[in-house]
C-alpha cells in the first residue's frame, strides 16, 4: 500500500511508521518532515501514480497542512477517486474540524495519538476502495 | 450806553438768570425766611408767589430734613459755600432729588443772605441706580454660574472674576483685579493656556481646550470667547473625569494583555503541550511488555499518561469557551431540537439505567446562543443526572421551559437522583475542579463548564438539592 505521511514531528513520524508496520501497512510508506518535499514530490507522482493514503499533520512550521491541503486543490479528482486523505493532529482545536469539511478530499480528522484499531479501520477501506477499482 | 442803563440792564440781566433759570432758586435770610423766590421753584412747589415768600423753607420741607437744611444755611452764613445732594418732597411737591449749592451773598464784608439753587437730578440718580442695579444683577450671575469666569481686556488685565476662580485657583480676587494675567501666573507663559487665549485674541475665535495647570494639579476644561471688551473665560476642573478615563484606559491594557496572554496560553496547551503528550502516550501503547511485572508497570504509565491527557483536553475545552475565538457565533435556536440531539446521542445510556425523560415545553420555544454551548450544557446536565442517580428508584428527569414576560427564557432541569447537600457545597458548587459526590467518576468540570457557557450567552444558572431527594437547575438565557 503507497502510503504518505507528512508531519514535521519525528517522534511522531517513528511511531506512526511503527504502528503501520505493525498492521502490515508498512512496506510502502514515504515519510516527509519537510512538507514543501511532500508537495512537489506529489506534484510529479499524482497525475499517474498518486498513493493510496496520506496521513497530514496541522501544525507545522512555513508549511502547515492547510498549506498543503491549498496547494493540492488542483489535483482534486485524482485525490478523491484513488486516496483518502487524513488529518493527524495532535490540536484539540474545535474550528480543525469544521475547517477540515472546506476541503473535499479530507476523508476525516484524527486525533493524535493513532492507535491500531483506526490503522486496521483505514487499511479496510483502502482494501475495500482497490478492489472496486477497475 | 450810560453809566445808568449799564447798571439797569445789568440788574435785569440778572434778574432774568434768577427768574427764568431751570434750577430751583430762592434767596432766604438767616433764619432761613425766604425773600424771593423764582419760576422754576413756585412750579416745583405749585403755588403763587404770595403763598411762599415771607415764610421760612422749613414751612415747606418734611420735618425729618429741617436740621439738614437749617445746618446747612449756617455753613453758608459763616462764609462757606455748601453743596449737597437731598432726595426732598417738598409740600405739596412731587418727590425730586435735587443737588442743593448755597451761597453765600456779601454786601460790605459781611453775609447778608444766601442763594440757594437746587438742581434736579432725579433722573441722573434713577440711571445710576438702574446701572447699579444692573452691575449688581451681572456679579450675581457670575457667581450663581457654576464655572470659574474670568474677563480680561485687551491689555490681558483682570476686569472681573468670580468666585469659583479664587476656589480653583486659591488667589484672591483683590489681588488678581487690574493685573496683568502673565504677571500673576508667570509660570504659565508659553504654556497651553497661554497659546490658546493668544490664538483667541489674534483669530477673533472662541477656543475650546483641556490643559492641565500643574502649579494646583487640576485638569481644567476652558473655553475662551474674544469679544470688543477682551476675553471671557469659564473652566471647570475635569481632574477627575480624566484619572477616571487613565484608570479606565489603563484597565482596558490590561485586560487586553490578560485577553492576549490567555490565547497564547489556550494555543500552548492545545498545540505545544498535547503534541509530546500524545507521542508519549502513542509510544507507551506500543510498548509490549516481557513479564506480569513489566505489564503492570506499563499499564500505570499508560493510564497516567490517559489521566493527564484528560486534564489536558478539559483544559483545553475551558480555555476556548474563555477567550470565544472556536465557537461559531450566535444563532436562533430552537430548544427541542437541540434537547432532541443530546437525547439521541445518549439514548443508549438512558435506557441502560432504565431512566425516564419527561420534557414539557412548547415545541416552538427558541433561544438565541451558540448550539455548541447549549449542546454541552444539556449534555452535561443529562450525564450528571445520570451519573448521579439513586440507587433505590428509577431516575426520572423533568424538563420544562417557559419564556417569562420579560422575555426570558426559564429551563427547569429537575431529576429525582441522589442529590447533593446544597449547604455545604454553596458557592463552591459552580467551580472547577470541586466534587461533591463521594463516589462516582466526576471530575468537576460538568457544572463549571455549564455555567461559563450559560454567562458566554449572557445567561445564569441556579441549583436547588437535597440528599437523597434530587436535584434541580434553573437555568435563565436572554
Amino acid at each position: 500500500m503507497q502510503t504518505l505521511l507528512i508531519d514535521d514531528d519525528f517522534i511522531s513520524v517513528f511511531l506512526t511508521e511503527k504502528l503501520l508496520k505493525r498492521e502490515g501497512m508498512g512496506e510502502a510508506v514515504r515519510s516527509f518532515q519537510v512538507p514543501q518535499e511532500a508537495v512537489s514530490y506529489l506534484r510529479q507522482t499524482l497525475p499517474d501514480h498518486p498513493p493510496e493514503l496520506i496521513l497530514l499533520d496541522l501544525n507545522m512550521p512555513l508549511m502547515s497542512g492547510w498549506d498543503v491541503l491549498e496547494a493540492l486543490r488542483p489535483y482534486e479528482t485524482e485525490l478523491l477517486e484513488r486516496c483518502f486523505v487524513y488529518i493527524l493532529t495532535s490540536s484539540l482545536a474545535l474550528s480543525d474540524t469544521a475547517r477540515a469539511k472546506e476541503f473535499a478530499v479530507v476523508t476525516g480528522l484524527i486525533h493524535k495519538p493513532l492507535d491500531s484499531n483506526q490503522v486496521r479501520a483505514i487499511h479496510a477501506q483502502v482494501v475495500e476502495r482497490r478492489a472496486n477499482l477497475p | 450806553m450810560s453809566e445808568g442803563a449799564e447798571l439797569v440792564n445789568s440788574e435785569e440781566r440778572f434778574r432774568s438768570l434768577f427768574e427764568h433759570n431751570l434750577d430751583v432758586i430762592l434767596f432766604q435770610d438767616r433764619e432761613g425766611v425766604i425773600w424771593d423766590v423764582n419760576e422754576a421753584f413756585l412750579t416745583l412747589l405749585n403755588r403763587p408767589k404770595e403763598e411762599v415768600v415771607g415764610r421760612p423753607v422749613s414751612a415747606f420741607l418734611p420735618l425729618a430734613l429741617v436740621p439738614v437744611f437749617h445746618e446747612k444755611l449756617q455753613q453758608a452764613f459763616a462764609g462757606t459755600r455748601v453743596q449737597f445732594d437731598v432726595a426732598v418732597q417738598f409740600e405739596g411737591a412731587e418727590p425730586r432729588v435735587l443737588n442743593i449749592s448755597k451761597v453765600p451773598l456779601w454786601v460790605a464784608g459781611a453775609v447778608e443772605g444766601v442763594h440757594m439753587v437746587g438742581r434736579d437730578i432725579t433722573d441722573l440718580t434713577a440711571s445710576h441706580q438702574l446701572i447699579e442695579q444692573q452691575a449688581q444683577k451681572l456679579n450675581t450671575i457670575f457667581e450663581s454660574i457654576t464655572d470659574a469666569l474670568f474677563l480680561i481686556d485687551w491689555n490681558w488685565h483682570f476686569v472681573h472674576l468670580n468666585h469659583e476662580v479664587e476656589r480653583l485657583l486659591h488667589v484672591e480676587r483683590a489681588q488678581l483685579l487690574g493685573k496683568n494675567i502673565w504677571d500673576v501666573f508667570p509660570e504659565e507663559v508659553n504654556g497651553a493656556f497661554y497659546q490658546q487665549y493668544y490664538q483667541a485674541m489674534n483669530t477673533g475665535k472662541a477656543v475650546h481646550f483641556e490643559a492641565y495647570y500643574a502649579a494646583q494639579q487640576l485638569w481644567l476644561e476652558v473655553k475662551a470667547f474674544p469679544s470688543e471688551e477682551g476675553l471671557s473665560v469659564y473652566f471647570s476642573d475635569i481632574t477627575r473625569r480624566i484619572e477616571a478615563q487613565a484608570s479606565q484606559e489603563k484597565l482596558t491594557q490590561d485586560l487586553y494583555r490578560h485577553n492576549q496572554d490567555l490565547q497564547q496560553f489556550t494555543y500552548l496547551v492545545s498545540h505545544n503541550l498535547r503534541a509530546p503528550l500524545t507521542n508519549a502516550l502513542g509510544l507507551a501503547r506500543l510498548l509490549q511488555a516481557e513479564d506480569a511485572a513489566q505489564q503492570e508497570t506499563l499499564t500505570y504509565l499508560e493510564t497516567s499518561l490517559e489521566q493527564l491527557d484528560v486534564v489536558l483536553q478539559d483544559m483545553n475545552t475551558i480555555l476556548s469557551v474563555r477567550d470565544k475565538q472556536d465557537v461559531a457565533a450566535p444563532e436562533s435556536l430552537l430548544l427541542t431540537d437541540v434537547l432532541g440531539q443530546v437525547l439521541h446521542s445518549l439514548q443508549e445510556l438512558v435506557q441502560q439505567a432504565g431512566a425516564s425523560v419527561v420534557l414539557d415545553l412548547p415545541s416552538d420555544l427558541r433561544v438565541h446562543g451558540n448550539r455548541a454551548y447549549l449542546y454541552s450544557i444539556f449534555y452535561n446536565l443529562l450525564t450528571n443526572a445520570l451519573k448521579y442517580r439513586s440507587p433505590t428508584r428509577p431516575l426520572r428527569i423533568a424538563i420544562k421551559a417557559t419564556r417569562q414576560p420579560e422575555g426570558e427564557m426559564c429551563l427547569s432541569f429537575e431529576d429525582n437522583g441522589s442529590g447533593f447537600d446544597r449547604a455545604k457545597a454553596g458557592p463552591e458548587v459552580f467551580k472547577l475542579y470541586k466534587r461533591f459526590h463521594e463516589a462516582g467518576s466526576g471530575r468537576g468540570v460538568g457544572l463549571y463548564l455549564i455555567k461559563t457557557h450559560l454567562e458566554a450567552m449572557g445567561g445564569r444558572i441556579e441549583v436547588q438539592s437535597q440528599v437523597g431527594a434530587g436535584t434541580q437547575f434553573i437555568l435563565y438565557l436572554p
